[in-house]
């Protein structure tokens, strides 16, 4: 019945590498090592290691330590939308 | 330097080989092949004709040293939207629009080296066969141990070849577990893999392992938590969960 019981959600929960390919298109190149630091409780991540949740309309992608919602990113068929609040900021390697 | 942008390819179908009841795997030539690092995926998509898409992401089965070709090993989820078309619909010489190599985090290469701990649970297997395949063909003996959750015998995808990988006395040796139907006659595990059975399993690498954990959500859960309780190195730890499907 309700679709918010922790058990159901950790069972639908992947990681944040499920949804690299989608991060890939974005950014250009491969994101899975980039730090995240959560705005909320300011552990750093690698989006990788996120906890993805892919089977809404849009995909979350949250803390492993505290659950923060570190993005959101919606396809609509004209436009990409990525939502990043939830991090202080996105640290990676220069490309080159 | 500088990636290739991630662009969709046809990939042709030119061999599809049943593994278990569950599981075939399919090989694509691929005209924009490029070399993958062991544990990476690719996703793959459908489109209706009404114009409707969607897509997976599928582990590579092979190891990057089979060139101009990959090989994805795909479990029939029955009410699945991308799966039964590949299983039941998909024929060798048609074409599926595919994208890849994509991920770093969940990938091992022998420069990496060891000891190295692959934890897999169901068709988890599929990105650490890809690990183990490049680590024979590069002549590795990084010692490594796996651990495989099967609910059956007829379940283990790859069991000849991981047998046969372990008779090569090269440093590899399997263990496997049986959740609902062991062997006849079977003296090993036969529950869901546990905090015991993991320290077992460990044991001779200690907190040196490296370890990759693939599977149902759930599983990846239980493992990941009783490593860290065995205080093994978070960084030492990858994990890659594919969601509810249950072993």
């Amino acid at each position: 019945m309700d679709r918010d019981e922790p058990d159901m959600n950790t069972a639908l929960m992947v990681d944040g590498n499920a949804v690299a390919g989608q991060l890939e298109q974005i950014f250009g190149r491969d994101m899975t090592m980039t730090i995240a630091r959560c705005a909320g409780c300011a552990r750093d991540a690698q989006l990788g290691a996120l906890m993805a949740f892919i089977r809404g309309p849009g995909v979350v992608l949250r803390c492993p330590a505290c659950q923060n919602a570190i993005a959101r990113i919606v396809e609509t068929p004209s436009a990409i939308y990525l939502e990043a609040r939830g991090a202080a900021y996105l640290r990676m390697t220069p490309q080159g | 330097m500088v990636q290739p942008v991630l662009e969709w390819q046809a990939g042709r179908v030119t061999a599809i080989r049943p593994e278990t009841r569950q599981t075939k795997s399919f090989t694509f030539a691929l005209p924009k092949w490029m070399a993958h690092r062991p544990g990476q995926h690719y996703d793959v998509r459908l489109t209706a004709p009404d114009g409707y898409q969607t897509q997976r992401s599928y582990s590579i089965a092979s190891p990057p040293e089979r060139l101009r070709e990959i090989e994805l090993t795909v479990e029939r989820i029955p009410d699945g939207e991308v799966s039964p078309y590949l299983h039941d619909v998909l024929m060798q010489g048609d074409e599926l629009e595919v994208r890849g190599p994509i991920g770093g985090y969940f990938v091992w290469d022998v420069r990496l080296g060891g000891p190295l701990l692959l934890v897999g649970g169901g068709s988890g297997v599929v990105p650490l066969m890809a690990m183990l395949r490049h680590r024979a063909a590069q002549h590795s003996t990084v010692p490594t141990r796996m651990l495989y959750s099967s609910r059956s015998a007829e379940d283990v995808i790859y069991h000849d070849e991981l047998d046969g990988m372990a008779a090569a006395s090269d440093g590899f040796e399997a263990f496997y577990t049986f959740t609902r139907q062991p062997p006849a006659g079977w003296t090993g595990y036969r529950r869901r893999i546990d905090a015991a059975m993991l320290a077992e399993v460990i044991k001779p690498f200690d907190k040196r392992a490296r370890v990759y954990v693939c599977g149902p959500t759930l599983l990846v859960e239980a493992v990941a938590n009783a490593l860290v309780e065995m205080e093994l190195p978070i960084e030492q730890i990858r994990t890659e969960r594919f969601g509810p499907t249950g072993v």
